[in-house]
């Protein structure tokens, strides 16, 4: 609308011209950048993009040093959130409609099996991508100060992760789900002094039935992952407040060559966030500049990475359907019961004594990964994946993951009917 | 050399002494908080009722069991056993990790861990770590045999019909 104070060329026209671009612009309030300034103000004024800080080192988009892993992790976890949301509009938590309703998801509803099937491999995906993700971590001494927090959180985020991928088991209500909690919650059962209590609270009852389904769906679609993106936040946040991703010693250290020749640049004295980034440097002082700018070369590699992970995973979806067993029945448990693959370490050791395969061992497990970077306590290494000051740290790390995939594999193909050894060959 | 001391008349010890007795009661206060917040939600979470099957119930007259059977009650998770005119009842819920337990030749087996159990319950192999429990057995005023989940008694007390 025109008023006679305004310029005499605004009319209604112009006003409806410029309606577009002045949208567009009072959303964006950058172009899209052309210049170093203008790719710094791309990342902290938009909301989405200011996680991210305006610089990181060039080490960080090396794909070697970091495979990627813990976007992999986050993107497979939005593609849980999406699928799983959708898959909530279809889904009953009731022991007579449950198991209807996943054939359903098969006959009756569009892209059912298909969402059924990205959230199944995304979760399976997830639990794979978290523990790879720890490894790497630890291969690369990325755990040691001032990271050593971020390090429990990524244990905590691995735990809670498994949790989610354990309740989200049970849901389908078939046998497969029925039997692999049934022998699950029991391992908690053996835990000293409360393990009953612990056992009967999970289920809401002393066998899993209607209130164990209830309870296990409310924390796998609220719960858990309200947790886990908390968790989440910390564990982002404190990557930049740690100093952006590890590097080798060597990265920090200023090489001569680079230094800036004196009367070559004339730095404006500036102030603010901003002036940082105004000149060639991020930093005040002779230090080299070894950081580029996260729009577009982080943004670049993200992009990729989710390309990655999407597509695998409708690849997988569409190639794989989702295993859905018989209904449950409580008469007839499969033989042999097996829990989650994920699972079936503890599992075969869970055979050889209940207390120290299912609580013992695995206790005192996740008590020396929260630990790691507090026993630990030397600083050379960090940056390098399997850096020789770290060979006994690798050695003992490599040893105890090597032992759990080897009793995951003999869980998985070497154990047949009332858990007798047989070959799959 | 010199405290600031901020009201008349108080030595500066006194308000350390003051200050220190506040922090450390309102540090009480909430950790008070968060333990009756743990207590309320054990409290919340742990169920007053459950809507299972009921842990007393009946399986039928006597005479539904001649002598010599062996048979297992799935829904009840029972094994109920007739000896000439001694009747019991074993558990079948494998006292490792909650699986089933099926008839076998030489007693139960479990399917999900291979524990074995001999004709009485009693551990003969895998990782069970206890033996099967026996519930007791009563007949109940309309002649029927009643078994009760909830009391257990010693393995190989049966009950005369």
């Amino acid at each position: 609308m025109s008023t006679p104070t305004e310029t005499p060329s605004r009319t209604p026209l112009t006003t409806l011209r410029e309606l577009p671009s002045n949208v567009w612009n009072s959303i964006f309030r950058n172009p899209l950048p052309s210049t170093d300034l203008e790719r710094a103000s791309t990342s902290f004024t938009n909301f989405f993009l200011h996680i991210h800080p305006v610089k990181v080192h060039k080490n960080t988009l090396r794909p070697v040093y970091t495979l990627g892993l813990g976007l992999m992790a986050t993107f497979l976890f939005v593609i849980l959130v999406v699928t799983g949301v959708l898959l909530m509009f279809y889904y009953v938590p009731s022991t007579t409609q449950a198991y209807d309703r996943m054939l359903d998801l098969r006959g009756t509803v569009a892209f059912g099996i298909f969402l059924r099937n990205m959230h199944r491999w995304s979760a399976h995906g997830m639990v794979a991508i978290v523990f790879f993700h720890m490894c790497r971590v630890f291969l690369t001494g990325a755990y040691k100060k001032p990271r050593e927090f971020n390090w429990v959180l990524g244990v905590l985020l691995l735990l809670v992760t498994l949790f989610l991928s354990f309740t989200g088991y049970l849901l389908p209500w078939d046998q497969l789900a029925f039997w692999a909690i049934t022998v699950g919650t029991s391992i908690a059962g053996y835990a000293p002094l409360v393990g009953k209590q612990i056992q009967f609270v999970l289920l809401g009852d002393t066998t899993v039935g209607q209130e164990a389904l209830l309870r296990f769906y409310v924390l796998h679609v609220a719960v858990l992952p309200a947790v886990l993106v908390l968790l989440m936040a910390v564990h982002f946040w404190r990557i930049r407040k740690d100093g952006g991703l590890s590097r080798p010693e060597k990265a920090e250290k200023p090489a001569p060559e680079a230094l800036p020749q004196a009367g070559v640049v004339k730095l404006k004295k500036v102030y603010g966030l901003q002036g940082f980034v105004r000149g060639p440097f991020t930093k005040v002082g002779n230090v080299p500049d070894d950081s580029v700018y996260s729009w577009p070369n982080l943004l670049m590699a993200e992009l990729l990475v989710f390309a990655l992970t999407i597509s695998v995973i409708l690849v997988v979806s569409l190639a794989f359907s989702a295993p859905l067993e018989q209904p449950v029945n409580v008469m007839h448990p499969p033989n042999p019961a097996k829990a989650p693959w994920y699972f079936l370490g503890l599992q075969e050791l869970v055979s050889y004594s209940a207390f120290w395969g299912g609580i013992g061992i695995p206790g005192l497990m996740v008590a020396l990964l929260f630990l790691v970077p507090y026993i630990d306590r030397t600083t050379h290494g960090v940056g390098r994946w399997f850096a020789k000051e770290r060979l006994l740290a690798n050695t003992i790390f490599l040893t105890l993951v090597i032992l759990n995939i080897i009793f995951i594999v003999i869980g998985t193909f070497f154990r047949g009917p009332n858990w007798t050894f047989v070959s799959p060959f | 050399m010199t405290v600031a001391t901020r009201s008349q008349g108080k030595q500066p010890e006194e308000h350390q002494s003051r200050r220190r007795m506040l922090t450390w009661l309102s540090s009480f206060a909430l950790f008070a908080s968060v333990v009756l917040a743990a207590v309320s939600d054990w409290l919340f979470f742990k169920p007053r009722v459950t809507y299972g099957p009921n842990a007393r119930f009946a399986i039928g007259k006597p005479d539904d069991f001649p002598p010599g059977t062996r048979i297992s009650r799935d829904v009840e998770r029972v094994c109920i056993v007739r000896e000439g005119n001694k009747l019991a009842a074993i558990s079948t819920t494998c006292t490792h990790l909650g699986c089933i337990v099926g008839i076998a030749d030489t007693g139960f087996a479990c399917p999900c861990h291979g524990s074995h159990y001999d004709q009485d319950g009693n551990v003969t192999g895998g990782p069970a770590p206890k033996p099967l429990p026996w519930f007791q057995v009563t007949l109940a005023p309309n002649g029927e045999i009643e078994v009760d989940k909830n009391s257990q008694v010693e393995p190989g007390t049966y009950f005369t019909v």
